[in-house]
């Protein structure tokens, strides 16, 4: 560590011209040694380290000189201090011009497109859902979007002429369509044919109890189609998710819990949700799901109709004919049932006021959602 | 339905405001969808109207009566329908005789004569039918639709001189027979569809409407008036196949009171004469061949904590009950709190216990059920395999820059015919426009769509896919994904490296999906009405298990895109994969058996061939394979050329092919004699050679 060069009177520090200048010589040829940022470090650490720096140093001595030296000293410090920085910073640009190669490259540039595309927001709430009711220990199912009157009706307590089948305006094939259908295994299996388009997804609560017992946890995602002209509000064609859960002692607490569990992952943890009686053939006592507006918190808007409650899904407990239809016995099981129709999610998270959006298929639009 | 607030007030003491009435009885099954101040006619206060939305199992709450039953349960006040007149028999009968031949169609047939001074209502009824949403039009049929409005129960008023006989026969319609209703159409009649008859003719399709010949007009003198029931099956059935609904047919096809008749009946026969319209001959006819019972369901209160998951204590379900209509008695025999309900006539929904609890919840309260999770008793069940592949095909589609479409299953059928032979197609028997015609043989045509609508809306570039389900006849429904590619193969770049895509980006997607789903895949020439001639292949799927033809990768025809809105020098190139028919095949590593990593070095040859130039280079490949080692572990094809040094006609491909052998380190000998017995097979069999 080099001392400074002081003329030492006992009690009295002196730094004089001379001192300062073999100071500044002795740090121009350290600096002139220095090839690389590492040995760049080392000498602005030994000349302006915290501890023990060559110029920081001179600073401790201000407060042990006679007070009329303190502001001369000072000064002193000051000057070598911003000398040394500058020839520092200086010596750092040569050191990088010096580094940069003949042959360097702008990284700057772009970099070559990539291409990633991005899930529809249907399937993106569509999987959402899924995973929510999968860590629940529900099984996700897949079924037919043509159907027989029997599976979409008949089975669901809506015999023919019920007026509940009003509800659902139903598009018939003209004809009726043979096909295979995928149950449990890995090969399909003849099944009766398909004479209409399926109304709702409760027609996989039939299929999946027609071919297995209770208890019954079970979630079925697909399209669904209904005779209704296109407007901001209505397609012929959208995505449900049926629910379905059966077992002993299955309760409409039970319905509550789940459903209040579920709206609370899918919107928000502090999500206000309120179940009301409502009509459903296949469910009894039905009732219908709504949340506290996700757009005005409650306090009333258009979205809501200045309700501030939002209807999000349709559920009930199954009717003990459905139960009768597919041979469970209605006295000992006890299930209940759900639909959730996947645009009405997606328009309220995402904010999207025209439901045709999502079938228009505008990549300004779908970019909006993730990859 | 309409509901005036002063109207209710006759039933049952009204103390809570319009909101607070609305809110209750949202909370009990009927929504509210709206609250309106409707100003009286004359100098009145007006009315407050409740409009709420009635579920199609509650036809008795398609009336001021029904609906006063409920708010009065909600408010815990008592229900008190106004002391009303009752019909009285008369010793002679009325001189209509009535005969009921379709008596499964009509159960029941009521009816009373009288005279009448037909002309405008009082304002007070007047106002009355307006608040409740109804036209008035004179004061005869005004009754008739006061007493639908209050009761629920629909009436109907002919005019008794039009009608031939007179007399009125309930029967079916015969075939041929017309009919000109209240709403001047003429409409025909066929057999099933019940109507009321006179001597000859229909004057009215039972329960939808009446008849113009029988109207009640300004110069009718005496009416006959109808308090009937008809079965709500007939009702809906006729209603929907003369495509006419009624505030009648409405309430009929749901299900009206088979004991409502006579009691409606009294009450147009009371307001006529109250109101001056005027005077009931005495007596009446009263049609009903088979009696129906009282309905009785048992109830245990261990069935609705059970359901519920909560006790309900045992004077709050007889309190809810009772003030519903229903009579209770507890059963004295059951170990446990249980009754026999008997159920009101006007409560045909209610048959099971199960619908006398649901009566319990929406009173109790659903808000006052607890909130708990049903056990999981059984270990769930693992994801279906299917569901699996469809998020791997996604993943891999958007992975490579493809943007995930949702299309319409059903399309045009000129859209779909060049995928699928007519006969195959799956049409639609009430299709909403001709565009909703067929469902879908193909993906592709909606694609199609999708791309265009982005290239009208100046994208250039386009990479759309879609997975779904595709219908035809043979087939019925599998589910595919297919893929789309418009504008440039690898996106603007400033070191110029962009192009338009190809065929080969196309082909390579679909390998890559292959390799993702554990398959290997293979493309032959193919030519379809949907693509490009020579611009297309079929794609082959094979796996250790099997193989099987899988989809159709290639440039859509330039005239299809056209029609679409794609300009002529942009080359659309499209693939469609069957998910189902190779779902054999698929392996997402469930059967994956893992090989010992080679030891030994292995040996590069490279074979510049000249061939013919249509010689497809899979013909080369199999050929290749066909005559070489065991050793040849990869044969990959990495340049093609054609032009100088390569004869007109002919082209030049040259091939990779790696050696190896698992045990030793091959030699040099052996590998160039591999290679020469290789091209010995490829000049025999093609006439190929070295370049």
């Amino acid at each position: 560590m080099p001392v400074l060069p002081a003329r030492a009177t006992p009690g009295r520090l002196m730094i004089d011209d001379h001192a300062i200048g073999q100071l500044r010589a002795d740090f121009a040829a350290a600096l002139a040694a220095v090839r690389t940022d590492r040995d760049l470090q080392a000498l602005r650490d030994r000349y302006l380290g915290r501890r023990g720096g060559t110029v920081t140093a001179l600073y401790s001595q201000i407060a042990a000189a006679p007070p009329d030296e303190r502001r001369r000293i000072g000064q002193l410090a000051n000057e070598l201090k911003t000398w040394v920085e500058d020839a520092l910073a200086e010596r750092q640009k040569a050191i990088a011009d010096l580094r940069t190669a003949a042959d360097a490259i702008d990284v700057t540039l772009p970099g070559r497109p990539r291409a990633i595309g991005h899930r529809h927001p249907l399937t993106v709430v569509r999987e959402r859902i899924e995973s929510i009711f999968a860590h629940w220990g529900y099984e996700i199912l897949d079924g037919p979007e043509t159907e027989d009157d029997y599976h979409n009706f008949e089975a669901l307590n809506m015999p023919p002429e019920h007026p509940a089948r009003d509800m659902q305006d139903t598009l018939y094939l003209a004809e009726p369509l043979t096909r295979r259908l995928w149950s449990a295994g890995a090969s399909p299996e003849a099944s009766g044919p398909a004479t209409l388009l399926r109304t709702h997804t409760s027609a996989m609560q039939i299929r999946y109890m027609e071919s297995h017992r209770p208890p019954v946890r079970i979630i079925a995602p697909g399209r669904v189609y209904r005779r209704d002209s296109i407007d901001v509000t209505h397609t012929p064609m959208f995505t449900q998710i049926e629910g379905l859960v059966v077992g002993d002692g299955v309760t409409m607490a039970d319905l509550k819990g789940t459903l209040t569990a579920f709206l609370r992952e899918l919107f928000a943890a502090d999500a206000r949700v309120l179940f009301r009686p409502s009509f459903f053939p296949y469910t009894e006592p039905s009732a219908e799901v709504l949340i506290g507006c996700v757009t005005c918190g409650g306090a009333g808007c258009q979205v809501c109709k200045r309700t501030g409650w939002l209807e999000i899904l349709g559920c009930g407990m199954v009717h003990p004919a459905v139960f009768e239809a597919v041979g469970y016995d209605a006295e000992r099981h006890t299930g209940f049932a759900f639909g959730v129709g996947i645009e009405r999610v997606a328009m309220l998270k995402y904010g999207v006021d025209d439901i045709r959006l999502f079938y228009e298929n505008d990549m300004r639009f779908l970019e909006q959602f993730p990859a | 339905m309409r509901v005036p607030v002063s109207w209710l007030a006759e039933f049952t003491e009204v103390a809570a405001t319009p909101a607070e009435i609305g809110d209750a009885l949202t909370r009990c099954g009927f929504e509210l969808a709206s609250i309106e101040t409707v100003p009286d006619q004359g100098d009145g206060p007006g009315d407050t109207v409740l409009d709420f939305e009635i579920t199609a199992n509650r036809p008795d709450c398609l009336s001021i009566r029904g609906m006063a039953r409920e708010v009065a349960l909600a408010f815990r006040q008592p229900f008190e329908p106004r002391a009303r007149r009752r019909l009285t028999p008369s010793p002679n009968p009325i001189s209509l005789p009535v005969t009921i031949e379709a008596p499964a169609l009509c159960p029941r047939y009521t009816a009373a004569l009288a005279d009448v001074r037909v002309g405008p209502s009082p304002p007070w009824l007047a106002a009355r039918l307006h608040a409740a949403g109804i036209r008035a039009i004179n004061n005869v049929v005004d009754v008739t639709n006061y007493v639908l409005v209050e009761l629920g129960h629909p009436i109907h008023a002919f005019d008794l001189h039009q009608l031939e006989g007179p007399e009125l026969r309930i029967r079916q319609a015969l075939a041929g027979e017309s009919i000109t209703t209240l709403d001047g159409q003429l409409r025909t009649l066929t057999e099933g569809m019940l109507v009321i008859a006179d001597r000859s003719r229909p004057q009215a399709v039972a329960g939808v409407m009446g008849g113009l010949a029988s109207e009640v007009t300004l110069s009718t003198r005496t009416i006959a008036i109808e308090s009937a029931y008809f079965a709500p099956a007939a009702v809906r059935r006729t209603s929907k196949r003369l495509e006419l609904s009624t505030e009648a047919s409405y309430r009929f096809e749901r299900g009206a009171d088979i004991e409502a008749p006579l009691v409606a009946l009294a009450r147009v026969c009371e307001l006529l004469e109250e109101i001056g319209a005027g005077q009931v001959t005495p007596g009446f006819v009263d049609v009903y061949p088979t009696v129906r019972g009282e309905n009785r369901v048992p109830l245990r209160a261990s069935r609705v904590a059970q359901l519920l998951g909560q006790d309900v204590p045992a004077p709050e379900i007889e309190r809810i009950l009772r003030a519903l209509g229903f009579a209770l008695v507890t059963e004295p025999e059951a170990s446990t709190v249980a009754w026999r309900v008997a159920v009101p006539s006007w409560r045909g929904d209610v048959t099971r216990e199960i619908d006398l609890i649901e009566e319990i919840a929406r009173h109790h309260g659903l808000d006052r059920l607890p909130v708990t999770f049903p056990p999981l008793t059984v270990s769930p069940a693992r994801l279906d395999v299917r569901l699996e592949r469809d998020a791997v095909v996604r993943r891999v589609a958007a992975s490579t820059g493809f943007t995930e479409c949702v299309t319409f299953t059903f399309i045009e059928r000129s859209a779909a015919e060049p995928f699928a032979d007519a006969s195959e197609l799956v049409a639609i028997a009430n299709p909403l426009s001709e565009t909703f015609a067929v469902l879908r043989p193909s993906l592709i045509p909606g694609l199609v769509e999708s791309v265009a609508h982005n290239r009208r809306r100046e994208r250039k570039d386009v990479r759309l896919f879609e997975t779904g389900s595709r219908f035809t006849r043979t087939s019925g429904e599998s589910r595919a994904i297919a893929l789309a590619w418009l504008g440039s193969a690898t996106g603007l770049h400033w070191s110029g490296t962009d192009r338009p895509a190809d065929f080969y980006d196309m082909s390579g997607i679909v390998e890559q999906l292959g390799r993702a789903l554990g398959v290997g895949v293979r493309l032959e020439p193919a030519s379809s009405p949907a693509m490009r001639d020579g611009h297309a292949a079929l794609i082959h799927a094979s796996h250790a298990r099997g193989s099987a033809l899988v989809g159709l990768v290639g440039q859509l025809r330039e005239d299809l895109a056209a029609a679409h809105g794609v300009p002529p020098a942009e080359h659309l190139f499209v693939a469609e994969i069957d998910l189902d028919a190779m779902a054999a095949l698929v392996d997402l590593g469930e059967h994956v058996e893992v090989v010992p990593l080679p030891r030994h070095p292995s040996v590069v040859r490279d074979l510049s061939l000249v061939v013919p130039a249509g010689l497809p280079a899979a013909t080369l490949r199999a050929t290749m394979l066909a005559n070489a080692p065991e050793t040849l572990v990869n044969l990959v094809e990495f340049a093609r050329y054609q032009g100088k040094g390569v004869p007109e006609g002919h082209v030049s491909l040259s091939f990779r092919l790696t050696f190896r052998s698992p045990d030793r380190t091959l030699t040099d000998t052996e590998v160039h004699r591999a290679a020469e017995a290789i091209v010995a097979a490829l000049a025999a069999e093609h006439g190929a050679r070295l370049r």
